[in-house]
């Protein structure tokens, strides 16, 4: 394979890879500018991702396997919202506990379904949509308006939640309840609501990443198939501080990591595959010791609001 | 003419204390109300109430004749009643327009920054509130802060103000400013709470004049009909001696020297840039500066919490420049941080505990890593017997103390080590009168006994009747030195820039 045709497979590999922490990403943005940090992202995903395979495998739908998968989501995140915002407990340890039961839960699910069988069961893939004539552009056809309908979607919920978050009323009191909620409920705004709209959001999104990973991607379900991409989303967020057009660009470069550490693994197979597929947690580090200090983190994330 | 706000009867118990005991309040239109009382006295409690942050236990509000409950501070709002607190209620990261929109409009609304910059200059230009609406808030002054959070109130239409002790952290010109502005509100009919224990606040702005003390009301009169050593005596029950101590004293052997330190903020800016100054035993040399100007970082240097960049620091000609604070500690180096309880004691911890901080590594109080409680028990006991330290007990939590109990915990702590170089940081904020009071004489009687005090504070009237030598410092340099008789508005001015 020469140069060019590599570049090419990286490419159009991108964007389907970015696909799921983008997704997770933006609602984790959400999450955290109202002062929830939610690390059981990587459980909601799973949850998500069984959720959709179950339901597709069964139904036949994809769409309802996305709205299910996504809906698993939001009740999963609904336990991390009830213990940090109505119990003010400890979001670390509630969203590590969320991370290892999504974890755990989501392979006992499928081995109940499915057992253990040779070949595992699958689902068709959704496909992509296909614009037409701009598709039948030389590379950027294929890579633009050849994606799957879940990055349409991704770039959509991007415009949206930026314009939500910095050019709406209820962005300014979302950001206001991540900052200081005391400051925001002595003007009227209640933490308590903005935070369980969030936290409910972030886990819808994380149960659609889950399932674009299942119903959009793979088409089958195997244990533990995120390996850590809910982390990668969450330490996206802080690379895009808070901002959703610099958390999607971020997601993008991850997708470039994933799709560049799979393409080299499968030409160069002499190399432990191991030493490729470190590569994107290894790019997380390196993009946490960039970061670093310099981003303004919401004030209040990940403190507990205690009335007085 | 009929009280906009009528509270009636209203008491407020916390477990222990009675805050506030059938307390009546009125406050009128067009009038600056001046609420007095020491700290603990129940102003800032029976303030909350009105704003909704307590609940009373008995009595009832009337705003504009009509019987309410205030059950938030959103519901006071509504109301008529803003409240600007003694710590500003804004977002640092956000800009002036941001905090002011803040749950401004309906949330389905678009956010329409330029109309809440029309509305922020509606309200603030005839009142000469001047600030920049785009400005990010944590660029702002003190002074800037709180003309953000008074415009924060007028945007929302309240018709009485109450400011929480407003002028503790501003500099005589901008306290003037906000005079001006707070008669302004109350020309243009609007009612203002002034909660002070400051008098000469009251005599200079206040028409009306209620005394709080121990949560009862014991005085409540116009300015005109009273005079200010009635107020003074209304509020401390008894006769205080205001005025300075006895200045002088003769500068003994030894000295605490800094020379040519430069130190970096927490943003990595120079924050203290090329100071250099003495302290000899028996001198208080004060320090006075706008907050922000580089107090922190400079004492932050000398105690050892901070590295300085360059620059030399030396106790009695040891250089400790980069000596932990156990060693500075022990040369004789002791510090009364401003953060009380953040810094000076561990409120959780008991009294006792909290004396051996600083000794808690040296005999007696420790051996072979054994700790001595009996020591330090007696150590406790010492302390709050020879500095009148009000608590049941030595055992009892430090944080449970009032701030002034506390303060006079710390400073004796200081002073049963034996310390003879002490730095000072606002040691008086917050306090009352009889707490300031005990404070300052033990300083004093440290530096007749030939200890050196450097004193840091934003309480110019503490430092003119302290200090035997104060210094101004603007922007991380020291600029200028003053000696007594101290010229007031020459300091104010170094203070601000001015003068160079």
């Amino acid at each position: 394979m020469n140069i060019s045709g590599i570049a090419i497979a990286v490419v159009l590999a991108t964007f389907p890879s970015a696909i799921p922490i983008w997704l997770a990403a933006l609602g984790e943005t959400v999450d955290q500018a109202s002062g929830v940090l939610d690390l059981g992202v990587e459980g909601i995903m799973l949850m998500g991702a069984i959720a959709a395979f179950v339901v597709d495998y069964f139904y036949h739908s994809a769409l309802i396997a996305f709205i299910v998968a996504g809906l698993v989501g939001l009740a999963f995140s609904a336990v991390h919202a009830f213990i940090s915002i109505t119990l003010n407990g400890d979001q670390v340890v509630s969203g590590t506990a969320l991370w290892f039961i999504g974890w755990g839960l989501s392979g006992v699910i499928y081995a109940a379904y499915f057992g253990l069988a040779i070949t595992p069961p699958s689902v068709p893939t959704i496909g992509s949509i296909n614009i037409p004539v701009l598709t039948s552009l030389p590379i950027v056809g294929k890579v633009l308006f050849g994606e799957s309908p879940l990055f349409y979607i991704s770039i959509l919920i991007t415009i949206a939640l930026w314009s939500i978050m910095f050019r709406t009323q209820f962005g300014l009191n979302l950001r206001s309840v991540g900052e200081n909620p005391l400051v925001a409920e002595v003007m009227g705004v209640s933490p308590v609501i903005y935070r369980y709209v969030s936290v409910l959001f972030g886990g819808f999104m994380a149960g659609l990443a889950g399932a674009y990973l299942t119903v959009g991607l793979t088409g089958s379900f195997y244990f533990d198939m995120t390996a850590g991409m809910g982390f990668i989303a969450v330490a996206l967020v802080y690379f895009g501080k808070w901002n959703p057009w610099r958390v999607s660009v971020g997601a993008v470069i991850f997708g470039l990591v994933y799709a560049l550490s799979a393409e080299l693994e499968s030409i160069y197979t002499s190399v432990p595959y191991q030493f490729f597929s470190m590569w994107p947690y290894i790019a997380t580090l390196l993009i946490i010791l960039a970061v670093g200090k310099s981003a303004h983190a919401p004030d209040a994330l990940t403190m507990p609001y205690v009335r007085e | 003419m009929e009280p906009y706000i009528r509270m009636v009867g209203i008491t407020k118990k916390f477990p222990g204390v009675v805050a506030n005991d059938s307390v009546n309040f009125e406050v009128y239109k067009g009038e600056i109300h001046a609420l007095l009382g020491e700290n603990g006295a129940g102003k800032t409690t029976l303030m909350r109430v009105l704003y909704g942050l307590y609940r009373p236990d008995a009595g009832k509000i009337y705003v504009n004749g009509n019987e309410v409950k205030i059950g938030s501070p959103t519901e006071a709002l509504r109301l008529g009643i803003g409240m600007v607190h003694q710590h500003f209620s804004l977002i640092p990261y956000f800009t002036v327009a941001e905090n002011v929109a803040i749950g401004l409009g309906s949330w389905r609304n678009g956010l329409e920054i330029e109309k809440i910059k029309a509305m922020i200059k509606d309200v603030s230009e005839d009142l000469g509130l001047y600030v920049n609406p785009d400005a990010y808030v944590h660029q702002l002054s003190v002074g800037e802060r709180q003309r953000v959070e008074i415009i924060k109130m007028l945007v929302r239409g309240v018709n009485v103000l109450i400011l929480d002790e407003p002028t503790s952290a501003l500099t005589p010109q901008e306290s003037q400013q906000l005079f001006n502005v707070l008669k302004r509100m109350k020309d243009g009919g609007r009612g203002v709470v002034l909660i002070t224990h400051k008098m000469y606040e009251v005599m200079e702005v206040a028409d009306r004049v209620t005394v709080l003390r121990r949560g009862r009301v014991v005085l409540n009169a116009l300015k005109g009909e009273i005079s200010e050593k009635a107020l003074v005596e209304a509020m401390v029950g008894k006769e205080v001696i205001l005025g300075s101590p006895e200045k002088r004293s003769v500068p003994q052997k030894g000295a605490l020297s800094v020379e040519g330190l430069v130190v970096k903020g927490d943003r990595g800016e120079v924050a203290v840039n090329g100071i250099s100054f003495v302290v000899r035993g028996g001198e208080i040399v004060g320090i006075a500066g706008v907050a922000g100007n580089g107090q922190r970082e400079l004492v932050e240097a000398i105690f050892g919490m901070r590295k300085a960049v360059s620059g030399k620091i030396t106790v009695d000609g040891v250089d400790i420049t980069n000596k932990d604070i156990r060693d500075r500690v022990s040369a004789g180096l002791e510090l009364i941080p401003e953060d009380r309880l953040g810094t000076a004691v561990i409120p959780k911890l008991s009294l006792f505990q909290n004396a051996i901080l600083h000794e808690r590594w040296w005999d007696p109080y420790s051996k072979m890593g054994v700790l001595s409680i009996s020591k330090a028990r007696d150590l406790a006991k010492r302390i709050i017997n020879s500095f009148g330290v009000a608590t049941p007990n030595e055992q009892v939590q430090a944080g449970s103390l009032s701030g002034g109990n506390i303060q006079k915990f710390v400073v004796g702590r200081s002073m049963a080590r034996g310390a003879r170089y002490l730095i000072a940081v606002n040691p008086t904020a917050g306090l009352d009168v009889a707490a300031t009071d005990s404070v300052r004489k033990t300083l004093v009687e440290f530096r007749n006994s030939g200890g050196a005090v450097l004193l840091v504070s934003e309480d110019l009237d503490e430092l003119l009747s302290l200090s035997d030598r104060l210094y101004v410092i603007y922007r991380g340099k020291l600029v200028k030195e003053f000696l007594p008789q101290f010229d007031r508005l020459a300091i104010g001015e170094a203070m601000m820039g001015g003068q160079q």
